[in-house]
């Protein structure tokens, strides 16, 4: 009898066997290459923070990879991963922000650049950064992503009903500041 | 605000996911999108948000896919040998209680027989048990040094334990 029968799992080859991911590399980079950039532009948008945006889709994908789910084709794993990257915003806008500005690092302050390059439909881009982060979610989710209400309430954790009217109330209110824009253009003008 | 459904929000929605809007729409759907409210706001944002969409994704910085690989590697290889040494330190926990409440089992015990400790420490030179000879069968014929046997036999016991504890937590 072998230490290694006593005491099952301080085998040698155990902790390899458990970094073997359910994905091999090629799969994950085309999946990657399909995926990332549409949820990167959901981070962006609803966090309204590039840099978060690039932290929480490394975050997401990392957990997307460590988790041991069975393999439900492209589409449920697409959903999946927008559903850790929701729960990644959650978690953050639920955490007190405790930081102060001497302890942010210097290229916070150079990503803003980045984030006004973004918006060359600024007005388009003030008018979702005035809406709540959950209603800028539900929009992203329904009409960037094409996602039907059951699918936003997977990704969510809402339930399909209220999905239906958050976002009746979520579209009405972006219509009206929408609207609002060539109105304001008008009056400057 | 009240929730009104219209009957034609279906039909704009899936000329609006398949990109044929306006072109596919009929004269009167387009004409009935102008009249009503809620399809036309759906068409408003949709356009504005699909717009937003396309600027955004263009903006997007990838990272290579295999650091995230390695990184997801990393972190499950960190979480096996995480889950290797929790039951091995709840083993090593429980053993250490065992061999603690024994240890002053055995303290307790022998206080109270303290006195006569030191009256054998004085006689012992004489005492023809204290020859190497007769002390085995002299370990028997007192009822205190059965805590020769006692003790490593306690001590076994603790060490069992913790291996046994460890394999019960194993399995689950």
């Amino acid at each position: 009898m072998t230490w290694e029968y006593v005491i099952p799992n301080v085998e040698t080859g155990a902790p390899s066997r458990a970094s073997e991911l359910p994905m091999d590399n090629d799969a994950f980079a085309a999946f990657y290459k399909r995926s990332a950039r549409s949820l990167w532009a959901y981070l962006a948008r609803v966090s309204g923070d590039p840099a978060l945006a690039d932290d929480f889709m490394q975050e997401s994908y990392v957990r997307f990879l460590c988790a041991l789910r069975p393999d439900e084709g492209e589409v449920a794993s697409r959903r999946y991963l927008f559903g850790i990257a929701t729960n990644l915003l959650r978690d953050h806008w639920r955490k007190p922000a405790s930081t102060s500005i001497e302890e942010l690092p210097e290229e916070l302050f150079a990503e803003k650049d980045r984030a006004m390059q973004l918006d060359s439909h600024a007005s388009l881009g003030r008018a979702m950064a005035r809406m709540r982060p959950r209603d800028r979610q539900l929009l992203w989710l329904a009409h960037a992503e094409d996602y039907s209400h059951r699918e936003i309430a997977e990704i969510t954790g809402l339930g399909e009903a209220s999905i239906r009217l958050l976002l009746f109330r979520a579209r009405r209110k972006m219509a009206k500041l929408l609207r609002e824009r060539p109105a304001e253009k008008a009056r400057r003008a | 605000m009240i929730f009104k459904a219209c009957l034609r929000e279906a039909e704009v929605t899936e000329l609006l996911h398949s990109g044929r809007w306006p072109a596919a729409g009929t004269p009167e759907l387009v004409s009935h999108v102008h009249s009503c409210r809620r399809c036309n706001d759906l068409v408003l944002v949709k356009q504005a948000i699909y717009s937003l969409r396309v600027e955004t994704i263009s903006a997007a910085r990838l990272d290579s896919p295999g650091l995230l690989l390695w990184r997801a590697q990393l972190r499950r290889r960190n979480a096996a040998f995480a889950s290797v040494g929790r039951p091995l330190a709840g083993a090593q926990i429980f053993a250490m209680i065992t061999f603690i409440l024994v240890a002053v089992g055995l303290v307790a015990s022998q206080a109270k027989h303290g006195i006569q400790w030191l009256q054998w420490f004085e006689e012992a030179p004489q005492l023809r048990a204290f020859h190497l000879e007769t002390l085995w069968s002299f370990s028997f014929m007192r009822a205190d040094w059965n805590l020769t046997f006692l003790i490593p036999t306690l001590g076994a016991l603790a060490i069992l334990s913790g291996v046994v504890l460890y394999l019960a937590s194993e399995k689950q």
